[in-house]
């Protein structure tokens, strides 16, 4: 992806404070089935049944769960792949509030 | 509806058999999702240059409230979603176009109305039937109404009979993915 001078910048001052992890988060959806959810965590993540399934039954009790840390690259990597599965999800830096 | 869904045969192969009227309302719901994501492409008048690369000229999420569901926002700020936005939302729309052309490759293919989709044919299958309960979650309100509100349609509310394929199309899935995890 193509970077803009604020992102580099951004990035820069990330790395030069500590690298603050990025997350992703997946938001609770009335129209999503809950196996859906579940068996699209196991396919993109390759979570086992049963983390895949805890983290579908936080995103459904809870309205959202963070289900994976890391650069901002690879955060907006696991968002575009969710989006490709119609599950909503979001990143944002890990010290935000969630 | 006469379905019985899919059922897992062997190791990579999902069968299911469908009546040639189930048959044509799948074809038809993906075509409108193929038709919805099109419209996008042709109302962003997009550089020719630049989309080849995958840059598009949306920095805003689209105002038709379906196509907003299937192209969301990646981020919480506008800016930062603005800005990821010009540089994967043609993508996005491609996999969504894929995933659509792809069940309709199978739906127009099937011999006898029998679909036979290997793991990543179900993927395909399951994104797109996705999209389009996504699209019809929309139109059904389904944020707002409850599953109550929604049986109780009366038999003349035009939205009753797509809340009924909303249903079948989410057993379905349903029936889909178990048979996809039955392996695991």
């Amino acid at each position: 992806m193509v970077k803009t001078d604020t992102k580099i910048e951004e990035e820069i001052r990330a790395i030069f404070s500590g690298d603050t992890p990025w997350v992703t988060i997946v938001w609770d959806d009335p129209v999503n089935l809950m196996t859906y959810v579940t068996y699209v965590l196991m396919e993109l993540f390759g979570f086992s049944k049963a983390k895949a399934h805890e983290l579908m039954m936080k995103v459904h009790t809870e309205g959202k769960a963070v289900v994976s840390t890391g650069s901002r690259e690879e955060m907006e990597h696991d968002v575009a792949r969710l989006h490709e599965y119609g599950l909503w999800a979001t990143l944002q830096r890990g010290d935000q509030a969630l | 509806m006469t379905s019985e869904g899919f059922k897992r045969h062997g190791s990579n192969s999902y069968i299911a058999e469908f009546a040639e009227n189930e048959r044509e309302i799948l074809i038809n719901l993906a075509e409108q999702i193929i038709e919805l994501l099109a419209e996008r492409i042709d109302h962003g008048h997009e550089d020719p240059l630049a989309a080849m690369v995958g840059i598009t000229s949306h920095d805003s999420p689209p105002e038709d409230e379906v196509l907003h569901r299937l192209l969301p926002n990646a981020y919480q700020d506008q800016a930062d979603s603005a800005e990821f936005r010009r540089y994967t939302e043609s993508t996005l729309r491609n996999k969504k176009q894929a995933h659509a052309m792809a069940m309709r490759m199978y739906l127009k293919s099937a011999a006898d109305g029998i679909i036979d989709l290997d793991h990543d044919g179900a993927n395909a299958w399951l994104g797109a039937v996705n999209d389009i309960r996504l699209a019809l979650g929309v139109r059904l309100n389904v944020q707002e109404r409850t599953q109550d509100e929604l049986e109780l349609l009366a038999q003349d509310d035009p939205l009753r009979g797509v809340y009924i394929v909303y249903g079948w199309l989410g057993w379905l899935q349903e029936g889909l993915i178990e048979a996809l995890m039955d392996e695991r």
